[in-house]
């Protein structure tokens, strides 16, 4: 398996490690939204990721954290810019949820264990592959809620979220728990 | 020694970085951004005024006026021939300073209220976004402040009463 599909499957962010809820619920209400987020968040990560990834050997060990979140806080900033002006009824909507991408611990845990110490091409993949794993995430999300919302109004309101959320990672849960027995019973032959 | 430098050196050349694309980047957009707020801004008074606020009718929008103790405010926009004036008013509530529009018929009352910039807390500043079942409620001069929203909206019932009485309305429309 490589960098990415690691990244986005195996170590999907929202589903395995459960990062970036804030978002994921809040701004998963329809898939519009969700989908803006997803673009933001993408942009912010692989940037961040890429560009400490080229000065990882410039960062003094004691300060790389409030470095990171610098990188991190700017990048989220010229998303933040480029929404308000290139796409103004999107940032009305979700501009708060935009701007604490700052705070979302899926990026910084990315820059912390990959981008701070690997080279350009494995900081690359792992960024889009975890971008990719939290973008499919919340548009899954957004699709359900959006749909649901037609007979199930609350599915649209933030208990709707937790509803709709909780009721597919028990899904991914189900699923993953049955690809881990067939794959011990298929592997357990062997060892006897 | 030489640690500490090289942490601050390595801090003060990445803030100094971060800062200049920041700059950059925020005076490309500027005029973008500028003309989409007013946009929108025109669009919740067309919306209230009930006919298209644009070049025409609602140029003096955009206009300062200088007032008698020679600071400068916003202007109101006057459309007597309409049978309305639009007041501009402002204040500070719980997140921050806001800014708002009140539509007045020439008798007096009050036809609408619309907030065109806040910064209260999401959820609670809900009542100040459009539609706002609290905001009509000043149309029927029955307003109370909201369970959870106090601070916001004694400053915006304030803010209004301000708007409404510094204004002569024989003087506009005489």
């Amino acid at each position: 398996m490589n960098q990415f599909t690691e990244a986005a499957v195996a170590r999907n962010p929202a589903a395995v490690q459960l990062l970036g809820l804030c978002p994921l619920l809040a701004v998963s209400n329809t898939v519009a939204n969700a989908l803006g987020l997803a673009i933001a968040s993408t942009v912010v990560l692989t940037g961040s990721a890429v560009l400490i990834s080229a000065i990882r050997k410039l960062i003094p060990e004691d300060v790389r954290l409030p470095c990171f979140v610098l990188v991190i806080a700017t990048f989220t900033t010229l998303v933040n810019l480029a929404m308000e002006a290139y796409a103004f009824d999107l940032y009305q909507r979700i501009a708060l949820f935009v701007q604490i991408i700052v705070t979302n611990c899926m990026i910084l845990a990315r820059i912390e264990q990959v981008a701070s110490k690997e080279g350009l091409g494995r900081t690359l993949l792992d960024a889009l592959g975890t971008s990719a794993g939290f973008a499919a995430a919340i548009l899954i999300l957004g699709a359900a809620r959006e749909a649901l919302t037609l007979g199930f109004p609350l599915a649209a309101l933030p208990p709707g979220a937790f509803l709709v959320a909780g009721l597919l990672l028990a899904g991914v849960n189900v699923v993953a728990a049955r690809l881990r027995r067939a794959r011990d019973r298929a592997v357990m032959p062997l060892r006897e | 020694m030489r640690p500490l430098l090289r942490n601050v050196a390595a801090l003060a050349a990445l803030t100094l970085l971060a800062g200049t694309v920041l700059a950059w980047f925020a005076q490309v957009t500027e005029d973008e951004v500028a003309s989409n707020r007013l946009e929108a801004e025109l669009r919740i008074l067309r919306e209230l005024v009930g006919v298209e606020v644009g070049a025409g009718v609602g140029a003096p929008w955009r206009v300062r006026q200088r007032r008698a103790d020679g600071a400068l405010r916003d202007a109101d926009l006057v459309l007597c021939e309409r049978g309305l004036v639009v007041l501009r008013g402002a204040g500070d509530g719980y997140g921050g300073g806001f800014r708002l529009a009140v539509a007045l018929n020439l008798d007096g009352a009050i036809k609408g209220v619309r907030v065109l910039e806040h910064a209260e807390t999401p959820g609670f500043g809900d009542i100040l976004n459009t539609p706002s079942e609290w905001l009509d409620s000043f149309t029927r001069g029955d307003v109370h402040a909201v369970t959870g929203a106090t601070i916001t909206s004694e400053a915006v019932m304030a803010a209004v009463s301000r708007a409404v009485n510094r204004t002569r309305l024989d003087e506009m429309c005489p």
